[in-house]
Order: structure tokens, then sequence, then C-alpha cells
């Protein structure tokens, strides 16, 4: 260490305690010693959402607002400012990229058990995380003011006028009249850019808080001791056996942060049209709705609910409902065995919803 | 009562106070004034028009589907989709209207013939004069 840095690092020492926050934050901060690569998933997400804090600025700084303007405005990002086209294909690539990571985060936390109590309020939070994730997605839709962005969310603000009384008030609030324009436009930037982000920065601080005050779970499939003695107490799970956070879980989490930009450079680099279909380059149109028109991926499943089941208040319904067992599943499943294998029926309701989504995906594609 | 549990009280009553007059202007502001209504008539030459086709239109701010079909005459109906709201398409083959969205159609009288609509499309009055349509 030179002289300088050791200067720095003892004018910290001094005023922030930096080798005890360090420490405690780092090395004295066991993780269990079955870590696996499931676990760095979170960490992902993390990085994923930074990279988009970091690409929407850059995007803030060219982008219009405004019915008139933002198709052009994002026309000019891509073919003219420099290097305009690759931050709007990595905010692009990134955030399908992070909704995925969120959900495989998800779906591995639900097989190893993990969202049991002590831990019903991280999963909470982490589903509540998932939500704001998809409204960041479904906000920012419509802000390219493209042809597929107009009809998508001309569709998706009409959903709650299928609850009598409030709907057509909830779903004229969405737009700022009674269709899509560009008082809808203003009010979904101002979402996806002022509201959405210190909401989910909030729930990512509680979720992370969560996550530590608790202690990481230890086991990936079988009963732990928290699960074994009756809950009348808080007591963390500090995991004394286990590794120093650093660098076991850190490196490991390094990892998937670079095999996160790896796999999205390859989606920019070698299929860079992959997110933005024929309607997606075409300027709004309130005239006319596209011939095919399909949400992202990640809408696909709610979208072929929407399609198959005939009765819209029932189809709607429906789906708020399975969100709503996905956020409280914790309160609903209290089984003590948290190994999915010793539990045919919860194997097999995964194996089903799993199969439904791919089937709905697949057929809302086509 | 105690002088803490009277203070405590106060403060309930003015946070909810505070919080209910901040709430209302905030719907207020966040809530699009209603729409005026308005009758204004929307006036189309019939060789824009030919048959077989139709064509959209903005009547008092709403779409309208202009249809003329060879049995029929001129046919005006909003273009809305009572399914959740995109613009639906005159099929001339099948003589039948089709929301490429979720694919409900509907008969040439806006009835629903299948999908998941759950009303027909509302009528718009249309009167030809001349070698005019008008519409609203």
């Amino acid at each position: 260490m030179n002289g300088v840095t050791k200067r720095i690092r003892n004018w910290l020492e001094v005023r922030v305690g930096l080798d005890e926050l360090l420490r405690s934050n780092l090395t004295d901060y066991r993780v269990p010693s079955n870590i696996n690569l499931f676990h760095t998933l979170g960490a992902v997400a993390v990085v994923g959402y930074l990279i988009q804090v970091i690409t929407g600025i850059c995007l803030l700084i060219y982008y219009i607002p405004h019915a008139d303007h933002a198709f052009r405005s994002v026309q000019e990002i891509m073919t003219r400012v420099p290097y305009g086209w690759l931050f709007r294909q990595m905010h692009v690539v990134g955030s399908n990229l992070l909704i995925a990571a969120v959900f495989v985060h998800m779906v591995t936390i639900f097989l190893m058990g993990n969202y049991k109590r002590p831990r019903e309020l991280t999963w909470i939070s982490g589903g509540l995380l998932m939500v704001i994730t998809l409204c960041f997605g479904f906000s920012g839709y419509l802000l390219p003011w493209t042809q597929l962005s107009y009809w998508a969310t001309t569709v998706a603000t009409s959903i709650p006028t299928a609850f009598p009384v409030v709907g057509d008030f909830v779903s004229r609030l969405l737009r700022g009249g009674s269709s899509v324009t560009g008082i809808t436009l203003t009010r979904f930037f101002a979402v996806h850019v002022s509201l959405l982000p210190p909401l989910f920065v909030f729930l990512m601080v509680v979720h992370i808080a969560l996550i530590r005050r608790i202690g990481l779970s230890a086991t990936p499939f079988g009963r732990s001791d928290e699960e074994k003695r009756p809950l009348t107490e808080f007591r963390k799970k500090l995991h004394p056996d286990g590794y120093p956070y650093y660098p076991y879980l850190l490196q490991k989490q390094a990892l998937m942060g670079i095999l996160y930009f790896v796999v999205m450079f390859l989606v920019i680099s070698f299929a860079p049209t992959f997110f933005f279909p024929e309607e997606a380059t075409v300027p709004a149109d309130a005239f006319k709705t596209p011939e095919s028109i399909r949400p992202e991926w990640y809408f696909l499943a709610p979208y072929q609910m929407l399609k198959i089941i005939p009765n819209k208040f029932l189809g709607i319904s429906l789906q708020i409902i399975l969100l709503a067992v996905f956020i409280f599943w914790p309160f609903l499943d209290t089984h003590k065995e948290k190994n999915i294998f010793k539990r045919p029926v919860l194997r097999g309701v995964f194996i089903v919803v799993m199969i439904a989504m791919v089937i709905l995906m697949w057929w809302g594609r086509r | 009562m105690r002088r803490r549990t009277f203070l405590q009280s106060l403060l309930a009553v003015f946070g909810t106070v505070s919080a209910a007059s901040f709430a209302y202007p905030l719907l207020r502001f966040l809530a699009p004034p209603a729409d005026a209504d308005r009758d204004k008539k929307f006036t189309l030459a019939k060789k824009d028009i030919p048959i077989g086709t139709s064509r959209v239109v903005l009547v008092n701010d709403k779409p309208v589907i202009v249809i003329y079909e060879k049995g029929k005459g001129y046919i005006a109906l909003s273009s809305v989709c009572t399914h959740l709201g995109c613009l639906v398409g005159y099929e001339a083959a099948k003589n039948i209207l089709v929301c490429p969205c979720h694919g409900g159609t509907y008969d040439l009288e806006g009835n629903v013939l299948s999908g998941p609509p759950p009303r027909p499309l509302s009528k718009v009055p249309l009167k030809v004069e001349n070698e005019q349509l008008v519409i609203g």
C-alpha cells in the first residue's frame, strides 16, 4: 500500500471505522458452506438494476417525452447520437434480462423452500420488487411511442375497465383521458423515471436488510434448525461454521455479474433486433391497430389467458388472484418440509404451472 | 386527560386532516377532466369509401369505422373493441369486423360473433346527404 492510499485509509479509519466496517460486512459475515451459484441471482438482479439506472440516465439526456418528438428522439439516439444505439440496446436488452434474472431468482428461492418462516417478509418484498420490475417494463414500453408500444398500452390501460364502478375512473387516471395520448406518454414517463425508482430502491433496501438481519438460509433442501424449533423469538442465523462472505460468495456474485454482461453483449452483438419486432420501429398511429400485436415475452402468458378466457372480468380477476397467491405464498404453504422432492403434490403443482406458462407463452407468441 | 395523551390525540387529528387535505387535491390533480359532451358532425365524401372498403375517422375524438357494404350500404360503428380498446378492422371477404389484439369478431351490426368482447360495438348515427356522409 503506497503512502497516499495509506493516508486516505487512515483518514477514513479514524472517522468511520473503516476496518471494522469492512470486517463485519465482508470477512466476519459468514454464509452457509453449502452455498451455490443460485444464491448469487439476487446480486445479479442488483447489477442488472444498476445497468438500467446508468443507461436510463444516458437516454434521458436525448429523449424528449412528447408525443410529437418521442419517436424521432429515440430514432436519433439510435442513429445519430454517438454510441446512442449502445446505451439504448443495453437498456432494452437489460430490461428483458433483468426480468428474466428476477424470475429465475424467485423460482430458485421457491424450489429451495427459502420463502418459509422466518423469511416470509423477504419473499413478499422480493415479490413486490418483481412487480415493480414489471411496472418498469410496462411504463418504459410506451416511451418510444411506436405502434407496438401505443397499442400494448391501450390494451393494458383498458384492463381496469373490467371492474365495475371504479374501473373507468382508474383507466382514465392511467391514461389522463379517455384514450392513450401525449398526456399518457408524459404520465408514464413521470412514473418510469421518478415514481418507480425510489419505490424500487426502498424495497430493495428492505429486502437486503431482511436478508442480512435474518441471515442466509443454510439448507437448500431438507429442514433446517430454524424450521425445527418453535418460532417464539428472533434468532439470527449466523453460520459460525460457514465461509466468509468475502471472498467466497462475493467472487461468485462478481462472476455471475460478468456472465450477465456477457449474455447482454451476445444478444446486442448477434441478435440486435431480437427485442425489436417490426411494429417497434413504426411510429404510433392512433387510427390503426397493427395486425400482429403481441406484448413482451414476460406478458405473453397473461395476454394469452385474456385471449382464451371469454369473460373479461373473470380473466383479469383470475390473474389478480394468481398474483396475490404468488406474493402471499409463504402464508398459504405452511408445511414444515422444505425439500420439494419430499412433497409430490407441491412438485406436481410447480411442474404444471411451469408447463402451463410455457404453453401460454408459446401460444401467445404464435 | 393527561397532557401527553392530549398531545398524541391532537397530533393524530392534525396528521389525518393534513394528509386528507393533501390527498384530495392530489387525486383531483391526477384525474383528467371529464370529456365535454360534444355533438360535432364529421363529413366524408362518398367517393372516399369505395364499395367493400372501410375507413376510420375521428368523430368527437372517438374513432369510428365507416364501412360501405354492397347489401347494407353505409354503416358507422365505434371502432373501439369493447374488450380492451384496440381498433377493429373490416374483413371484407367474410363481412365481419375483427379485433387484431385478442381475436374478437363482430358482425356489421356491431354484434359480438366470437371471442372475448363483452358488449357489441356502439352504433354511430350516419346520414347520406347528396354526395356526403354525415357521421355523428
